[in-house]
């Protein structure tokens, strides 16, 4: 076991992954090299920099052979079901079916900077009349009309009403292009009213008891046509032991970021973590190996942790992170200039809560949907930011805006107004296209700025 | 008696009379001087001209605004969070088929009369609604046959002198226009499709025709498009509520509703009947929902579409407006 | 008898002189833009006239055309760009069905009929990105002269990529490459694609050829290519591409003059 910690290039990866095999390692059977990926045209490897231990090699081999697994499980015979704009409540469904997969087709939004445009992913979006106005997720529709990416899946699902414009748009395009599609509605969340039954959600905001019942009947409808797809019933016992297993991830992320995210020094970078917290929405299309990949994850970073070893200085500013980055290498950014992830919301933090295990499931799942911080107020989402950087100790927040995306035009002004006036620190706001190779010096100057107003805040007190 | 500004075609505006309380269409322009969010990048400029106007004062004692769209949504949450009107967010369910998303739209109605009682209303019996929605709530029963197509409050526009609010409502239950008035001679007849406008979009009617156009067709949020069904009496008086529901919820075609293949359906029959030759598509930059329909009209249109995207007001708008309308018009004589 | 045709554009002010007969193009000339475009209009056409051996009277019918067509007091008639593009680029090259016209401020793409009317056009004349200004910007910011852009393209092997809609903040982004070294032919070619792409985008996935490339950014050396790879199909440059929408408001007065009927407002 090595008693240092980086993060390295992919140059360094080829002598390190030489070390590590040497050393004994043992991978799954989408193991291997880093540099295989860029083979295959994942180019954006050779500008960022990864942690170098074992663990995460397999976070990030698992990451880029998704694509290959849902092939596979094509070829095995499995169902696929697509779960648009949807940050975990129909995945955990699916996966309580033994012959189906949830895939997240909005995951596509990462291939134009994973693989540096070469797809043309958004050049195909362009030409459907979706272009740069539209959030990166148009991406997908990009990939279901090439279909050189994912296999379509056997039935497609979207969540829609306070949910996204952006994916509701390019799905009803998808629609009309002929890709049926189910709707299902998720209503705005709103506080219960003096007097009208509520229920609180898991996180901890409340909501009537109306809304509840009503996302309820919706997740049976999406029940309903999934059995149909499955040809399985979806009984309530294989959804309660689907809904244990989610929780087994959304444990292991809880433990993962309570450490990661609070121990001194960094013991895992920021990228890293933000790939880690994207399993909790869709497992990567294998939730069993999900779990080993969080294991894995989670005993490296108790080891550091324990040994005192990190990836980054001792007082390397403490940044909460709110919303997912299109380019991953403002991640590695942040940590150039002396910044760490202490804390995030990358806009599905109710994916990382556990699921009421003592409910009905559906009740349970329904409870889970409305709890999501996006179907409300931004207020409460503001809230919760704010509850959380205060939690985990953040000194400073960045907003990172998705270009095109129609919430971050204006949450912005409400979640900074919160911020610094319940917390009182520092917040920046930037913008963050799918390659950020040619505004780099734009976003590290006020990355930088940011940290400076932090460090200078530290002399003072 | 109390004004309740709303901006969205799915809040029925003889709900509010039927609780004693002044509908009032808000139309906004932009407040005087810096704008407080409209400008913002990524803001859709009807959206931010709305959070402009209610933030910097409307006479109004509550707004009422709808789930249709994330700027909505995010705009509603900014007039709650930064300002003191109070703001009422109706939840308007994108899907609509199913019997689910109609009961949410009944007890969002329910839940808004709440509203209107907490700021002053009285909640109407089911004699009292039926009454208001046969009789129409300023009292007038009248439809004509041949109402001009223009927008929608136009006809009793009648500004405060803050310019913010148009009591404009009347028109709205005026008429179902099945027959416009033809066309003066030589005038090309265009539909004019899109979302809501902005004060200043009225003069978009006069620079059409002065191009060569008319508009037979205003298919605009607030036009024709959005009217609701007209009410049948024997539902309206056996259960007044739920016949809203069917007006509104259950006829108005948009472009956020999921699947909105009905708003196709509305166009096509009335462009067939009316002979439309040419579609203005209207649309606001950052504008997503409609934005993303623009390719599927110009697919399905059996005339040609002209794209306008706007950011508002801003003084370059008309000379662009201009040139793009007389190229088209050029294209269809 | 001569016909005039006037094309007022945001940089140029182009006009052609066509006999009313042969259609034949008996004179042209451009002036840089000013700030009485009557009085250059006026000055122009006089002195080609002069220059073809002929006098002003012998001009009978002028169209104006451009951004700046009503300011054009001798016009008997004022005719969009689209329309005149569409009338000249068919003069030029008949078997056209689709048209680019890259202007300095604008940018549009008409779609033909087999008959060479106009089906249908998208413009772009709100966002300079996807237009000349941005070659502008560029060739200053390189310190170059926007003939030297080809010269330069041609050497470039990975081109950048540009990430904003904005000109203004991509003019920031090419500071920002140059600053951390990106080779300026790299730069170019980045920005000639980002052009193209924008147009392309206007294109949607139907395109009819032939495809006729148009408007003074035609003359940019490298930009057929960018236009070629953006739409991945041929593309040919007009003959004379800054002067087709003159041509084309030149021959539209002739037909006036002829009696037919003519889209002129």
């Amino acid at each position: 076991m090595s008693q240092s910690a980086r993060r390295i290039t992919l140059d360094q990866w080829d002598q390190r992954y030489a070390e590590l095999r040497a050393a004994g390692l043992s991978e799954p059977s989408y193991g291997g090299p880093l540099r295989r990926h860029v083979h295959d045209g994942d180019l954006r490897l050779l500008k960022l920099r990864t942690d170098d231990s074992a663990a995460a090699l397999r976070l990030w081999n698992f990451l880029l052979s998704e694509e290959d697994r849902l092939h596979q499980a094509r070829a095995n015979g499995k169902k696929i079901v697509g779960t648009m704009k949807d940050l975990g409540t129909v995945p955990v469904m699916a996966y309580s079916l033994d012959n189906t997969i949830a895939f997240y087709p909005d995951g596509a939004w990462w291939l134009p900077c994973v693989m540096e445009n070469q797809t043309r992913l958004l050049e195909i979006a362009d030409s459907l009349g979706i272009d740069e106005s539209f959030c990166p997720v148009r991406a997908m529709l990009g990939a279901f009309v090439s279909q050189s990416h994912f296999p379509i899946p056997d039935m497609l699902t979207c969540s829609v009403g306070a949910t996204c414009d952006d994916v509701a748009a390019i799905a009803q395009r998808l629609a009309h292009l002929g890709f049926p599609i189910l709707w299902w509605e998720v209503p705005h969340r709103r506080r219960p009213d003096p007097g009208e039954e509520s229920i609180e959600l898991p996180g901890g905001f409340r909501a009537p008891a109306s809304q509840v019942a009503f996302v309820r009947s919706e997740l049976d409808r999406v029940r309903e046509a999934m059995e149909t797809c499955a040809g399985q019933r979806l009984t309530d016992e294989r959804l309660s032991a689907g809904i244990a297993q989610a929780n087994r991830v959304r444990r292991l992320l809880d433990e993962l970021r309570g450490l990661a995210y609070t121990a001194r020094p960094c013991p895992l970078p920021g990228l890293e973590m933000l790939i880690a917290e994207m399993l909790a929405i869709h497992f990567c299309s294998d939730q069993d190996e999900a779990i080993h990949v969080l294991d894995e994850l989670l005993a490296e970073v108790k080891r550091r942790t324990s040994a005192g070893i990190g990836v980054l200085a001792s007082d390397a500013v403490r940044v909460f992170w709110v919303n997912p980055v299109a380019d991953l290498r403002v991640m590695n950014l942040l940590e150039d200039v002396g910044g760490r992830v202490c804390g995030s919301e990358y806009l599905f933090c109710h994916a990382l809560d556990l699921i009421p295990e003592e409910l009905p499931p559906m009740e349970a799942l329904a409870r889970m949907a409305l709890a999501d911080p996006m179907v409300g107020s931004p207020v409460d989402r503001a809230e919760r930011i704010c509850r959380d950087a205060r939690r985990f100790g953040a000194e400073a927040v960045v907003i990172s805006r998705i270009p095109g995306a129609s919430h971050c035009a204006l949450e912005g002004a409400v979640i900074g107004d919160l911020v610094r006036t319940r917390l009182g620190m520092p917040a920046v706001e930037i913008e963050v296209p799918p390659i950020t190779d040619s505004i780099e010096p734009a976003l590290r100057t006020r990355l930088e700025a940011l940290l400076e107003t932090v460090i200078d805040g530290r002399r003072t007190t | 008696m109390k004004t309740i500004a709303y901006s969205s075609p799915f809040v029925p505006a003889e709900w509010i009379a039927a609780h004693g309380m002044s509908p009032s269409w808000l139309q906004p322009r932009p407040a005087a001087g810096r704008p407080l969010v409209g400008a913002s990048r990524g803001v859709c400029p009807y959206a931010g001209a709305l959070v402009d106007a209610v933030l910097s004062g409307v006479e109004a004692a509550g707004a009422v605004m709808t789930t249709a769209c994330d700027q909505m949504r995010y705009a509603a949450a900014i007039m709650e969070h930064r300002g003191q009107l109070p703001v009422f967010l109706m939840n308007v369910p994108s899907t609509w088929e199913t019997a689910a998303a109609r009961g949410l739209y009944r007890d969002e109605l329910r839940r808004l009369g709440r509203f209107l009682v907490r700021l002053g209303g009285k909640e109407p019996s089911p004699e009292e609604l039926a009454e208001v929605m046969l009789e129409g709530w300023l009292g007038q029963s009248e439809r004509s046959e041949h109402a001009p197509v223009r927008r929608v409050g136009q006809a009793q526009r009648s500004p405060t002198k803050t310019g913010r609010i148009m009591v404009g409502g009347t028109a709205l239950r005026l008429s179902h226009p099945t027959t416009p008035p033809p066309p003066q001679q030589k005038l090309v007849p265009l539909a004019l499709v899109g979302g809501p406008l902005v004060e200043k979009d009225s003069d978009l009617f006069e620079m059409v025709e002065r191009a060569g156009g008319c508009v037979v067709l205003d298919a605009t949020e607030g036009g024709e498009r959005t009217l609701p069904a007209p009410f049948d009496p024997e539902r309206a008086r056996s259960d007044p509520l739920d016949e809203l529901v069917n007006a509104y919820f259950g006829a108005i075609p948009d472009v956020f509703r999921r699947p909105n293949g009905r708003l196709y359906e509305w166009l096509g029959e009335r462009i067939a009947a009316r002979g439309v030759r040419g579609i203005l598509f209207r649309r606001y930059l950052w504008c997503d929902l409609w934005h993303a329909e623009l390719p599927r009209l110009r697919q399905w249109s059996p005339v040609p579409v002209l794209d306008f995207d706007a950011v508002g007001e801003e003084d370059g708008a008309t000379s662009r407006t201009v040139g793009r309308l007389e190229a088209f018009l050029e294209m269809l004589r | 008898m001569i016909c005039a045709g006037v094309d007022v554009g945001s940089r140029m002010l182009k006009v052609v002189l066509v006999d009313a007969e042969s259609l034949a193009v008996v004179a042209s000339g451009v002036v840089d833009e000013g700030i009485d475009q009557d009085a250059l209009a006026t000055q122009l056409v006089e002195r080609l006239a002069v220059q073809a051996g002929l006098r002003r009277d012998d001009v009978h019918a002028v169209v104006a055309t451009g951004y700046g067509r009503k300011l054009i007091g001798m016009a008997d008639a004022t005719i969009t760009e689209v329309t005149c593009q569409a009338w000249g680029i068919r003069h030029r090259v008949p078997e056209a069905r689709t048209i680019i016209d890259i202007g300095g401020q604008d940018s549009k793409l008409v779609r033909l009929k087999p008959d060479g009317a106009v089906a249908d056009f998208v413009m772009n004349d709100r966002c300079a990105a996807g237009t000349g200004r941005f070659l502008e910007v560029l060739a200053t910011r390189l310190g170059v002269k926007l003939t030297c852009l080809g010269s330069l393209v041609a050497q470039s092997r990975k081109p950048a990529t540009i990430s904003n809609m904005c000109v203004v903040f991509a003019e920031t982004e090419i500071i920002g490459l140059l600053a951390s070294g990106t080779l300026p032919e790299d730069i170019v070619a980045g920005v000639q694609a980002s052009v193209a792409t924008r147009v392309a985008a206007m294109a949607g996935r139907h395109l009819t050829e032939p495809i006729i490339f148009t408007g003074g950014v035609a003359l940019v050396p490298g930009m057929e290519a960018a236009v070629h790879s953006a739409l991945d199909r041929p593309v040919l440059v007009a003959p004379q591409p800054q002067m087709t929408c003159a041509l084309g408001a030149a021959i539209l007065a002739a037909e006036r003059l002829r009696g037919s009927r003519t889209p002129a407002c």
